[in-house]
């Protein structure tokens, strides 16, 4: 059985460009389907899988910022934004929509195509030697990508959950964002600190009671960060 | 210009200066008052006594009173507070207190004038003791009587009374400065504010506007505000600007990119000429991609949009990790008290700089031959040290210039970098505070040394 390839979906409004990443996107080996704005985006994300979602930021309606924020709502699927503008507002932003990495333009798809498969690897990892566990108040399954406080099911993205489990799994140890950015992102060196930041941010207004105090996500000033019970 | 003496001082100064005169003339006035007042009271109730004592010595003598009973007479007259009765009876003078008060000790001027048979008064010192000393001729006989009152208790008096009011006067100029500090710090207040708020905003914080200022520098802070929304208009103006031409730039090379990848993997397809024409495409888009990169980013410094983006890392970690994201592999030394230090920088700023420096090293030597890093007071510095022809002492400052010569000329004669890359190193460094500068290899071989030095914050 031949297993399926990985499908990319592209929302770009400028059509060559989304033309020249379709083309070097399938040499990488991926299928890829494209949209030109949000709406579409949306209803395709609705009807094929999809594995991968790339967003541009600067889209005409609904920008990118809303697609990502509307996809979040229905699916965990790995986003990576691109932005043409190397504002920190629009990547904080990017990130805090919920997008999992970015891209500022002009990039290569081969470097698009590294980023995509960290993301999908550690999709995969989450699936496979991960297990269940109990953290303070917190049950983790790892496998569904879910943590629960008693009734109350907390729905983490992948990459969410695999920043949760790096830390679990290094108790009282901390980890500066260099190591996160490697094991997580897969930067070799000088990967953006903001990835992890935000991350970290995003987590602990899911896990953490009172997320402006975090008393499990904790920061380490001048070196990282460590989950502690 | 010569030094001035600021606003505050001098407002001072002057204050200071009002509360001296104040009280000094205050004082002089209180003191000479006094003193007129104290000597005159004494002076006049003396010259009663003096008079009824002089009338007493008239009675008792005669032409032919002997010198005991003038000495008698003397040690009986009514002599109070130690006054000093001299007689004079012929060319006799007797003192009831020869060793204290005698004919020596009375003024020639006052034995003038009571000779020439008129009534008189001095005061003076004798010895240490002031004494007012009053002599009265006699008509019918040879003779006349003084008395010489001491005044030492009045002087005593009125030296407590100056030491009070010199003590007193110097508060009064002291208060006199301390009121003009406090006045002067309020007077001045206003331009204090002004001051801060072209600081603030030289700092970068355009939203700063002066509010509630004083009345009188209502036109001042008008037009300063007036002045500081000009400025952010622009600013922000030419941010979005460089925000649009870095969109409009960036997406035609995102297909370019795109597209020549795609033509890159079917190279082999190609005939020699397109395979040919193809690598001068690809390196001349690599180039021109650095180009914007480097235009876009050193724009932000130009328009004001620069902002740092502060993170605390460790320094040496950093550099290892900087000389392995540029493929080269320097020994990195250090001194021991770098070990663990930590700064606070703007980390993908600093990254640059040492990615332009190392790429620098590697177009004009080969790569870098030696990264070192050492504590120097309240700075770090790094040093990166290449093996090459070195920089001439007369390049060594414009090759931070934008676009210059010295640092785009490699030996080909082909241009490498983009020009901007030691520009752009001498922004990033300077908008953290910190220098840069080219030197000789401090070991004397061939070779350049450039050295970033960046301030450190105790953490």
């Amino acid at each position: 059985m031949v297993p399926m390839a990985t499908r990319i979906l592209t929302v770009e409004d400028d059509e060559r460009i989304r033309t020249s990443l379709r083309l070097a996107l399938e040499d990488e080996g991926w299928e890829v389907a494209e949209s030109s704005n949000g709406e579409d985006a949306l209803s395709i994300f609705r009807r094929q899988p999809t594995d991968v979602v790339l967003i541009d930021i600067m889209l005409p309606g609904v920008d990118g910022f809303e697609v990502c924020r509307s996809l979040r709502r229905i699916s965990n699927v790995p986003i990576v934004m691109v932005t043409a503008r190397e504002d920190t507002h629009d990547i904080v932003a990017g990130l805090e929509a919920g997008a999992d990495d970015y891209l500022t333009k002009p990039f290569a798809p081969k470097e698009l195509s590294a980023r995509i498969r960290a993301l999908l690897r550690r999709a995969r990892t989450a699936e496979g030697p991960l297990t269940n566990f109990i953290f303070a108040d917190l049950e983790v399954f790892a496998e569904e990508g879910v943590v629960r406080r008693g009734s109350q099911e907390i729905n983490l993205t992948k990459t969410e959950l695999r920043l949760l489990v790096e830390l679990a799994s290094n108790p009282g140890r901390t980890l500066s964002r260099e190591v996160l950015l490697e094991r997580i992102w897969g930067y070799d060196y000088f990967g953006d600190s903001r990835l992890v930041d935000v991350h970290i941010r995003r987590l602990r207004t899911k896990i953490e009671t009172d997320p402006a105090n975090p008393r499990h996500v904790v920061t380490v000033r001048g070196e990282g960060y460590k989950l502690q019970p | 210009m010569a030094a001035r003496i600021s606003l505050r001082l001098r407002v001072s100064l002057v204050f200071g200066l009002g509360a001296l005169v104040l009280a000094a003339g205050l004082s002089l006035i209180t003191y000479e008052l006094t003193r007129d007042n104290l000597l005159s009271r004494r002076e006049e109730s003396s010259l009663a006594r003096v008079l009824f004592n002089a009338t007493q010595v008239s009675r008792l003598i005669d032409a032919e009173s002997t010198e005991q009973q003038l000495r008698d007479l003397l040690q009986n007259l009514y002599t109070p507070l130690g006054a000093r009765p001299v007689i004079r009876f012929g060319d006799l003078w007797l003192s009831a207190n020869p060793v204290e008060f005698s004919e020596p000790q009375i003024d020639p001027f006052l034995k003038d004038t009571v000779a020439q048979g008129r009534a008189a008064q001095m005061r003076y010192v004798v010895g240490e003791t002031p004494f007012a000393v009053i002599g009265i001729p006699y008509f019918d006989i040879d003779a006349a009587y003084y008395e010489a009152v001491p005044l030492d208790d009045i002087a005593a008096t009125l030296s407590s009374l100056l030491i009070a009011l010199l003590t007193g006067s110097a508060i009064t100029v002291l208060a006199g400065i301390g009121i003009g500090i406090w006045a002067a710090q309020r007077a001045v207040q206003p331009l204090t504010d002004i001051g801060e708020a072209a600081e603030a905003i030289a700092a970068g914080d355009l939203n700063t506007r002066l509010e509630g200022a004083d009345p009188d520098l209502e036109r001042l802070s008008r037009s300063f505000n007036q002045m500081a929304s000009a400025l952010q208009d622009r600013i922000e103006r030419d941010a979005r600007f460089a925000s649009n031409v870095s969109h409009e730039l960036r997406s035609p090379l995102m297909t370019l990119t795109a597209s020549l990848e795609v033509l890159r993997k079917r190279q082999s397809e190609l005939p020699a000429r397109s395979q040919t024409a193809l690598n001068l495409l690809t390196a001349d888009l690599e180039h021109f991609k650095q180009l914007v990169a480097d235009l876009l980013e050193i724009s932000r410094y130009d328009v004001g949009a620069a902002a740092l983006e502060l993170e605390e890392f460790e320094i040496i970690e950093f550099v290892q990790q900087a000389a392995r994201a540029a493929g080269q592999t320097p020994g990195v030394t250090r001194d021991p008290d770098t070990e663990g230090l930590v700064v606070r920088a703007d980390r993908r700023r600093l990254a640059q700089v040492m990615a332009n420096l190392l790429e620098n090293a590697h177009n004009h030597a080969g790569g870098a031959a030696a990264i070192h890093v050492e504590r120097r007071d309240s700075t770090v510095e790094i040093a990166v040290i290449d093996s090459g022809p070195g920089v001439a002492p007369a390049d060594r400052d414009i090759i931070f210039d934008r676009f210059s010569r010295g640092s785009r000329q490699t030996s080909g004669g082909r241009f490498s970098g983009t020009g901007l890359g030691l520009a752009l190193v001498s922004e990033h460094v300077r908008i953290h505070g910190g220098s840069i500068r080219v030197t000789d290899r401090p070991d004397g071989l061939s070779g350049a040394c450039f050295v970033v030095s960046l301030p450190v914050n105790e953490l």
